[in-house]
């Protein structure tokens, strides 16, 4: 059986070749960190980097060691050692209101139509609350930024969710809830009417809609209502665009990269997610575990060496340090082999590092202890092309 | 102290990102609390049964199941609450029955904004308001809620607002009314903030701390650091730890322990619990109120006396 190449190495490679590279995983993993990191390593490779994410709390931004991004990507001062390339990084912020709005703009046939879409009053409460709106509008983003020349690498950093898989999913339950059948099953021949009727398609219909008005309230309806009446026109233009982020999701030169923590329950997601980018055929660039506790080594044979003596009280916290870390270690690497047993993948390993990683110098870090202290050089070896 | 105060709501609501651990903290607080003889309901929302994994009982979909005497988990799936409310709602069975094998409802259900929230803080009032036949109390002494850590832990939250705003009329709409009242509500509900003492943890920390106030008009009762790496060595012995190492000795300690591997052991742990004493000062400085440290468990996986442990310091703190 031919060698596989280590999991580092198809990483840097995609790092250099790819143009989109979508960061996965659940909640609390580092992905953030993540796609950051990569982001400046590939930047330091010589490459024009964006990194996008879509997060309330700005958590990008405090990852760069900046107090805020906006939703215009902004460049980012590279760190010392790492700037002579010609790589350029830039981040920003994914605002999912006028990311919406812009998609509005752009399928709506008319001024009139797209005023009577952006000032419903359902559309400026709860669009950017719609469930999978989040994700849409990155997936929306990405097929912007990526028909942008301007950039050689997108590393797009999906929203935070408790489950991984929301990413891919959540895009067709947002479209599912657009599909105007919704409106034909229930809201439409009830508004069509202009009032309270019940004579709607089918007795179900007719319930569900009394149980609608009953507990929603008329004007809440109709705000729903004519928002899909308004929508309608758009749906098609909406429903291609989607197909279009399908198909460039699917491209070789997109990955996805899978990021967990070295325990069993985020180690579960992204194996999951795995099987499913493989079912939906997907291209799986690796999978990077944050946060790996160094495993402090086995016991010697008791006696085999020089007892050290030492204050008995420090000698048994020393011992019981040393335990804690090897049973957790060992818990870790324990959890971690299920990767290669059931994905057949090694993965990306990432220590826990000695300061946390919120700044530039931290992303750094981050990058060597993945690749080795290369990036410098790499970009030196860039300038000299 | 801190536990009087908190038990002195019957509601508790657990926020903070996604892997701070929620879940144990939650556990911990009900474990605290029943040892205080309250009947305690620890409420899951759409989770993996975390809480029925922690306390090694049956798993608890819909319905409250005792993990331990007078200690009940349920892991409410927001999905299976609006089902019952359709039910319930429409007496007539077989209507409620195609109401629910309908697509559309499904698709409606699954993307319309914050109903899934709303239906799940609904159930939770009702539980909340829930009394006992005999003798006439609450039915529950205190029910801890792990809130959903999906996207901003503010947004599960302000659902109640935004529903109160957008739905102006109807019981839907008084309904979010009644539930904004009741997380208002500082004598009924304490909201706690759970963070990790790590960087991108405690600033989230911080401003939701603030939204929580400047958005929901609500202050959160307390701050729990989960996870923190307690100060094990004295200033000598740290001192005296580096220059071990500085000095390349060799040998062993009891049991087998190598000396080299066991400092640096030691020089880890001396990092992580001086960064966890820096995010601890951080957090009294920026956040008024107060601030529980729960230590690092070191475990194979947490079982129930880890449990124990962490509600012994709740009760202690």
């Amino acid at each position: 059986m031919p060698r596989r190449p280590r999991p580092e190495a198809v990483l840097e490679k995609g790092l250099r070749e790819l143009k989109t590279l979508v960061v996965c995983g659940s909640g609390g993993v580092g992905k953030t960190t993540t796609a950051a990191a990569l982001a400046l390593r590939a930047a330091a490779e010589g490459r024009r980097v964006l990194v996008c994410t879509i997060d309330p709390s700005r958590r990008l931004a405090t990852s760069l060691g900046l107090a805020q991004l906006s939703g215009r990507p902004r460049e980012i001062d590279m760190p010392r050692g790492a700037e002579r390339g010609p790589g350029k990084l830039f981040a920003m912020v994914l605002d999912v209101k006028s990311t919406f709005d812009a998609l509005v703009a752009r399928y709506t046939p008319d001024e009139a139509s797209r005023r009577r879409i952006l000032d419903n009053r359902f559309y400026r409460h709860v669009s950017a609350a719609l469930a999978g709106s989040h994700e849409y509008m990155a997936m929306e983003k990405l097929l912007e930024l990526t028909g942008d020349e301007q950039w050689d690498l997108v590393v797009l950093d999906t929203p935070p969710t408790r489950h991984a898989l929301d990413f891919l999913e959540a895009p067709d339950r947002l479209m599912g809830f657009l599909d105007t059948s919704v409106l034909r099953w229930f809201l439409r021949p009830y508004f069509v009417a202009g009032r309270l009727t019940l004579k709607v398609a089918t007795r179900t219909g007719a319930v569900a809609l009394r149980i609608a008005d009953r507990f929603l309230g008329l004007e809440f309806l109709q705000d729903l209502s004519e928002f899909f009446l308004a929508f309608e026109s758009m749906y098609d233009g909406f429903k291609e665009r989607a197909a279009r982020v399908h198909a460039l999701l699917r491209e070789t030169s997109s990955g996805f990269l899978l990021v967990a923590a070295p325990q069993a329950p985020a180690l579960e997601e992204a194996l999951f997610f795995h099987r499913r980018l493989s079912e939906k055929g997907m291209p799986f660039l690796g999978f990077v575990v944050n946060r790996v506790h160094p495993d402090p080594g086995p016991t010697v044979r008791e006696g085999s060496t020089r007892r050290v003596r030492l204050p008995a009280d420090l000698a048994r916290r020393l011992e019981e340090t040393f335990h804690e870390q090897r049973v957790l270690a060992r818990a870790e690497r324990r959890a971690l082999a299920r990767l290669e047993v059931d994905a057949r993948e090694r993965p990306v390993l990432v220590p826990e590092l000695e300061q946390d990683v919120h700044d530039l110098r931290g992303l750094v870090a981050f990058g060597d202890a993945v690749f080795g202290g290369a990036p410098a050089r790499a970009a030196r070896q860039g300038a000299a092309r | 102290m801190l536990l009087d105060d908190l038990l002195a709501r019957r509601l508790i609501v657990l926020s903070g990102k996604g892997g701070v651990g929620k879940s144990v903290v939650g556990a911990a607080l009900a474990l605290a609390a029943r040892a205080r003889g309250k009947r305690v309901l620890l409420v899951e929302v759409d989770a993996p049964l975390e809480a029925s994994r922690l306390f090694g009982g049956p798993p608890s979909r819909g319905r409250a199941t005792e993990a331990r005497p007078g200690l009940f988990t349920v892991n409410l799936d927001a999905a299976a609450v609006m089902d019952e409310y359709v039910r319930h709602m429409v007496k007539v069975d077989l209507l409620a029955r195609r109401i629910l094998a309908s697509p559309v409802y499904h698709r409606f259900f699954a993307a319309a904004p914050g109903l899934r929230e709303l239906m799940v803080l609904g159930k939770i009032m009702v539980l909340e308001e829930s009394r006992a036949r005999l003798p006439r109390r609450p039915a529950w002494d205190l029910i801890v809620v792990d809130a959903p850590a999906t996207g901003h832990g503010l947004a599960f939250l302000k659902v109640p607002l935004a529903a109160s705003r957008a739905i102006p009329v109807g019981p839907v709409g008084h309904n979010a009314r009644r539930i904004l009242k009741l997380v208002r509500d500082p004598a009924r509900t304490a909201v706690v903030v759970v963070a990790v003492p790590e960087e991108m943890a405690v600033v989230e920390a911080v401003q939701f701390h603030g939204l929580l106030a400047d958005e929901l008009g609500i202050a959160p009762a307390a701050v729990v650091l989960n996870g923190c790496h307690e100060r094990r060595f004295s200033d000598e012995e740290e001192a005296e730890i580096l220059r071990l190492i500085g000095s390349g000795r060799e040998g062993e300690l009891g049991g087998g322990v190598p000396l080299p591997a066991a400092l640096r052991a030691a020089r880890r742990q001396i990092r992580r619990s001086r960064l966890t004493r820096f995010y601890q000062r951080r957090l009294r400085r920026r956040l008024p109120g107060p601030l529980v440290s729960l230590p690092f468990l070191v475990r194979d996986g947490i079982g129930v006396g880890d449990l124990e442990t962490l509600a012994e310091r709740l009760e202690a703190a």
